[in-house]
């Protein structure tokens, strides 16, 4: 059997679509681009430029079209996808690369504990509606309780005690906490970022230092009434003296008065606890002020003068 | 610089959060900018690149005071306001008549700047002959040897690439090729073939801008648009034939300014992909995954070794702890079920044999 023509015409049939070059092009598959590195042919270019452009360029795109007919392609509704090779050339992006989030409290825990992020569907089966109905949100599956006509109320509760405004209560608790716990999480992420780079920016600074003004205000006895004033310091307001009632029950006088001989009693005890020895002496400190700072060491040295002044200390 | 704004409705930090950084970016917008004089050459010429761009390209057709090499910040207010990272800057003086400014942005600052003139263009009217669709991507077509040696034909084909096809895409419908844009150098002079130039001209940009005899001496850049024709050939791969498009334009380069290396490194970082991503990715080994003959895609996954040790049976009351006493009390109360037909009397018996 004589197959030379079939390879004849199979090779002609391939002569149509391919394309020789001294030096073979660059093909980009991942932008559809491709390079000719060939020099120019300078007689062709003067003769007729346009014919030449043209003919560099089917060429060029010729190999680039063999590139992409020969990649691996996925059926679509509007005729097969071509799958691109990631681009080979180097291009700078527009932005920078995405910071990584800084992760929050639970997600620092989950991760230490191996926890998987589970993800919850929007929608929840209503079996009284026969439908998916949203798991939050405008008609959300959370206000159930608040809305239905009926609600289980247990024997022991109070009179006034609204089942629907308990249920909402509840719901907006819950809010409110997420919504504290996301304020945490962000000043964390902005305190972790601050630390590594500046101090505070000055209106947070300003407020820290209002913040801590008006503690000191509050505790003098008098509120900070007889305080010296700074130029421009406002009245601070809502701070009142809190007194006790003068008429109190005798029971709670004498628990009262009771507690404060007890606190006369252990009070000077509880001094002494503290410090080193079971006298008012601070050895530490004592030694430290004998040998000028040098220690202990030092000052056994010394010997018998320096004993004496320690002496000298004590009271 | 912008003040920095907090979005106040879900509308607005919608569109805050789609110009937000990525780790795949979208297609870089164009601004075309009209200097103080344009002139109709370069007017046209912009109009025509636009519709290649679009629809990712904004026209600034006012007139505006804009000299990208003196002086950037009015180009870097408008990529913040714009959301856009290319800006093409037409002006025409006495000492570079019919100048365009090609501007690539990095992170809102200007990362380099190429100035080209235009000798000479061809619209797109003047060719009666089929246009492509707007917005479908274009293929690019580099000839010459100078984009792969020399500094500043390697940064014409990298603006040129990023500002007609420089965004990443994973796969493209191959129905949908419909044009080319080649971009062909003339002969490369003797100056720039030698080593010994090459290696001059690349020493020569380190300076920020180039000298006018140093860009007198590049080869012209011709750009042509040609949509392309598939015709069966016979085999799997088809023939192509082009045919001019238009616009037609012959570029010569001018001034220039490279970018910052540093700037540069930061903007050529990749993110790294996740393992799942590399997976999916051509050309690579998938584990553990394979086609069968009949064309059915086959995975082998591997358990774990069972502890039948631990295998939770059914539960039987038979079974249980203290099983010496439960079993006497089952043992009579079956004989009692046999003995009288179950029933009350059956019951009261099998209560009491229990205590």
């Amino acid at each position: 059997m004589d197959v030379s023509d079939i390879l004849a015409a199979h090779a002609e049939k391939q002569k149509a679509v391919a394309v020789e070059k001294d030096i073979p092009l660059e093909v980009d598959a991942g932008f559809l681009a491709v390079t000719d590195l060939n020099p120019v042919d300078t007689e062709s270019y003067g003769e007729d430029l346009e014919e030449y452009l043209q003919s560099t360029a089917r060429d060029g795109v010729q190999a680039l079209i063999n590139a992409l007919f020969a990649l691996p392609t996925t059926p679509s509704a509007d005729g097969p996808l071509a799958q691109l090779p990631p681009p080979t050339t180097q291009l700078p992006r527009a932005k920078h690369l995405p910071k990584p989030k800084p992760p929050t409290k639970w997600e620092q825990f989950a991760r230490a504990k191996g926890i998987q992020k589970k993800r919850k569907d929007k929608k929840v089966w209503d079996e009284e509606k026969q439908d998916w109905v949203d798991r939050w949100g405008w008609k959300g599956a959370n206000k159930k309780e608040e809305t239905q006509w009926l609600s289980e109320v247990r024997a022991n509760a109070d009179v006034d005690h609204d089942p629907a405004k308990a249920a909402r209560d509840a719901r907006k608790e819950k809010m409110a906490k997420n919504e504290r716990q996301h304020q945490q999480n962000l000043a964390r992420a902005q305190g972790a970022s601050a630390s590594a780079t500046a101090p505070a920016p000055p209106q947070e600074r300003k407020k820290q230092i209002d913040r801590t003004l008006a503690t000191t205000r509050s505790s003098t006895a008098s509120m900070g009434k007889f305080d010296r004033k700074l130029e421009g310091e406002k009245k601070l307001k809502g701070v009142k003296r809190k007194f006790d009632p003068t008429e109190v029950s005798a029971s709670n006088e004498k628990s009262h008065n009771l507690a404060i001989l007890q606190g006369l009693d252990r009070g000077p005890t509880a001094k002494k606890s503290r410090s080193s020895g079971d006298d008012v002496l601070n050895v530490r400190k004592a030694i430290r002020v004998a040998s000028k700072g040098k220690g202990s060491a030092a000052l056994s040295r010394e010997g018998g003068g320096a004993k004496s002044r320690s002496n000298k200390g004590r009271r | 610089m912008l003040r920095t704004v907090k979005p106040k409705n879900a509308r607005s930090k919608r569109v805050l959060l789609a110009r937000e950084p990525k780790e795949v970016e979208d297609p870089r917008t164009a601004i075309f900018v009209n200097g103080t004089h344009a002139g109709e050459k370069v007017k046209s010429v912009m109009k025509e690149l636009m519709a290649l761009k679009r629809p990712h390209a904004i026209s600034f057709s006012k007139k505006n005071a804009v000299r990208p090499f003196e002086d950037a910040s009015s180009l870097e207010f408008w990529a913040q306001k714009n959301d856009a990272s290319l800006f093409v800057v037409g002006q025409t003086t006495k000492k570079r008549p019919d100048g365009m400014v090609f501007v690539r942005m990095y992170d809102g600052r200007v990362l380099d700047m190429c100035e080209v003139g235009v000798d000479r263009f061809v619209s797109m009217q003047e060719f009666k002959t089929p246009k492509s669709t707007p917005g479908h991507k274009p293929m690019m077509h580099f000839a010459s040897e100078l984009f792969d040696t020399h500094p500043r034909f390697m940064q014409l084909k990298s603006m040129l690439i990023s500002f007609f096809n420089g965004e990443a895409i994973d796969s493209i419908s191959l129905a949908g090729l419909e044009h080319v844009i080649s971009v062909s150098v003339g002969p490369t002079p003797a100056s720039l073939t030698s080593t010994a130039a090459a290696a001059s001209a690349t020493l020569g940009p380190t300076a920020s801008t180039s000298t006018t005899s140093d860009s007198a001496l590049l080869p012209k850049v011709h750009i042509r648009a040609y949509t392309i024709r598939l015709l069966a050939s016979g085999v799997r791969t088809p023939r192509i034939e082009l045919t001019p498009m238009g616009p037609s334009l012959d570029l010569s380069l001018r001034r220039h300014t490279d970018a910052d290396a540093e700037v540069l490194k930061q903007a050529l970082k990749r993110p790294t992909l996740r393992k799942q991503e590399v997976e999916k990715g051509l050309g690579r080994k998938r584990k553990n995954l394979e086609v069968d003959e009949m064309g059915d895609l086959r995975g082998r996954i591997h358990v774990g070794k069972q502890d039948l040790g631990r295998l939770q049976t059914r539960k039987m009351k038979g079974l249980k702890g203290a099983r010496a006493d439960a079993m006497d009390v089952d043992v009579d109360d079956d004989a009692d079920d046999d003995a009288d037909a179950s029933g009350s009397e059956g019951s009261r018996t099998k209560r009491r044999r229990s205590e």
